[in-house]
């Protein structure tokens, strides 16, 4: 590649590097801010009480007075059982279509794709209904349970990922006389490992984003998710951006960690998600 | 050496309650709701059609689903384009390109209820950056308010999702351009070509599959927007911005009309099942194009 061609692409892709990060480092700023240095008629990029006293108060203010602590908690409950949750449902299910014989087994496995791109929206009423009737309304069961169930994409990856290991494994340890669940649990399922750690990590990352669910079952401060607390308080303090914004990055970061760590098994998760989905 | 019979059903016992109790059976109890006129307090009466009049006949259910023909109008090729340019982008082999897919993948994990505030503030009048950065470098004195007015609200809504999910299809399309076999463009190099007729001639007709794919997975994202408008304009200013996902929200969990909100639902249902439907039948076509 010539040089001229390289540092048009170097430009490109720094310009957009630009514009996808500059929302997020100017949120990061600003929730160090004080609401009077928010609204400034002359923003700055760096806030004035930066490593200085006071750095943290709106991260204080926003965790304790307002119960961030407890909404962070929260989530990772919800959606660290959640995703658990569907780490069971989709290898044990994936098992059984990856490498057994069964009646039905194409029709079930159908219906479960076909059903896979129907918004919650469509099936939330009655499932709602279901709820109120379990009187699960106000605990994190609504949250977790339909999620973990619930798991297409998961049963899907895990089929295909246990439909590649090699039947030579199996008949090895038929021989060696293992039952049903050991076959699963001990021979396969450690090879299915990277797959695990995707679908674990979608599921966590979907499920502590997601809002419908918190907002419809949830109407105890005490039990809000971290998403569902941001976007209480964006409409109770609207105009307190400096604690909005501190609520926000708080929100991000423990997705951005993993994220960081194990930026592989997401993009491999998603592609899988997308190319055979 | 084989599996008990029992077994495929006691592993997949997880796997048909979530099925039957979450997916099928509430699907076909949404079916009949929207048969009926009912609010939580009092049981479901019948009224036929009824719901399904009441939608069509109201100025305020076109004016949604003209809301949701525009989001999807404008979204679907929207994040197409802008993703088919970072994957073409980041397809190429240079120093540092893991690092800039990751960071373009970054709006996509976020949750956008995040992502909502910080547009939410960037865009709030007066004080927002936007408009300070405006009004410090050029000299307009007011810009419009892109979520309080109506003939705006939408279209910002647009924007801030294309902006937040382009990642995700720049993944799927650099999946589908790393697959094209390298030496389609060797050949057409030594024939002559230039990079527009490589793109014209190699890339788009071979990413086909692809394409379609995304196509179908961007439609549907489209269709399923809610959390954004929640955050954003709660479907506001007077419904300028209110979709059909956003508006059975609305009628069931704020005006407890089950039954309406059900037809609503089944409308949404019927759309999605046609582009599912549309995948699963050219799918298999679009695949042998490229073999």
């Amino acid at each position: 590649m010539s040089l001229g061609r390289k540092i048009i692409l170097y430009t490109i892709l720094i310009a957009i590097s630009f514009t996808t990060l500059f929302p997020f480092l100017w949120m990061f700023s600003s929730s160090f801010k004080t609401m009077g240095e928010i609204f400034s008629l002359t923003p700055s990029f760096i806030p004035d009480n930066i490593f200085a006293e006071g750095m943290w108060n709106n991260y204080k203010s926003i965790l304790q007075e307002y119960n961030f602590l407890r909404f962070i908690f929260n989530s990772f409950v919800v959606a660290g059982l959640a995703a658990l949750g569907q780490l069971f449902t989709c290898s044990l299910g994936g098992f059984a279509f990856a490498r057994m014989e069964f009646r039905f087994k194409e029709v079930i496995f159908a219906l479960m794709l076909a059903t896979m791109m129907i918004p919650i929206q469509v099936t939330i009423i009655p499932e709602y209904f279901i709820m109120l009737k379990l009187n699960w309304y106000n605990t994190y069961l609504p949250l977790i349970v339909p999620s973990m169930l619930i798991g297409s994409f998961g049963t899907f990856l895990l089929r295909s990922t246990f439909e590649n290991m090699p039947s030579s494994m199996e008949e090895a340890a038929f021989i060696d006389g293992v039952n049903d669940w050991q076959m699963f649990y001990m021979v396969f399922l450690p090879n299915a490992k990277p797959a695990l750690a995707s679908l674990f990590i979608i599921a966590f990352m979907n499920n502590w984003n997601a809002l419908l669910r918190p907002v419809i079952y949830i109407d105890k401060p005490d039990l809000y998710t971290i998403t569902m607390g941001l976007a209480m308080f964006k409409g109770n303090y609207g105009t307190q951006w400096h604690l909005l914004l501190a609520g926000s990055v708080l929100s991000i970061l423990p997705l951005l960690f993993i994220y960081m760590s194990m930026q592989k098994y997401f993009v491999r998760g998603m592609l899988t998600s997308g190319t055979k989905g | 050496m084989k599996y008990k019979k029992i077994t495929p059903w006691l592993f997949l016992i997880p796997t048909l309650l979530g099925l039957v109790f979450f997916r099928l059976g509430p699907m076909l109890a949404a079916g009949l709701a929207s048969f009926t006129r009912w609010n939580v307090f009092s049981p479901p009466k019948w009224i036929g059609l009824g719901n399904y009049i009441e939608l069509f006949s109201s100025g305020t259910f076109r004016m949604i689903l003209k809301n949701t023909l525009i989001f999807s109008g404008l979204f679907v090729p929207g994040v197409m384009i802008a993703a088919l340019f970072l994957a073409l982008l980041v397809n190429n082999r240079l120093r540092g390109m893991t690092f800039f897919r990751g960071l373009f993948y970054l709006p996509v994990i976020t949750s956008v209820v995040s992502i909502g505030v910080i547009w939410s503030w960037i865009l709030s009048p007066r004080f927002g950056l936007l408009y300070q950065l405006v009004s410090k470098f050029f000299n307009i004195a007011r810009l419009p308010s892109f979520l309080g007015q109506p003939e705006y609200a939408l279209y910002t809504l647009i924007f801030v999702y294309v902006w937040k999910m382009a990642g995700y299809q720049m993944i799927l399309f650099l999946a589908g351009l790393q697959n094209i076999p390298q030496v389609y463009y060797e050949a057409a190099t030594i024939d002559g070509a230039s990079i527009w007729q490589k793109f014209r001639y190699i890339t788009l007709p071979l990413l086909t599959p692809t394409t379609f794919f995304v196509l179908i997975i961007s439609i549907i994202m489209s269709l399923k927007t809610f959390e954004l408008t929640y955050i954003m304009t709660q479907g506001g200013p007077n419904y300028a911005s209110t979709t059909l996902i956003y508006s059975i929200y609305v009628n069931a969990f704020k005006h407890f009309r089950m039954g309406y909100a059900s037809a609503m639902s089944y409308i949404l249902f019927i759309i999605v099942a046609v582009f599912t439907y549309l995948n699963f039948k050219y799918k298999k076509r679009w695949v042998h194009y490229s073999e």
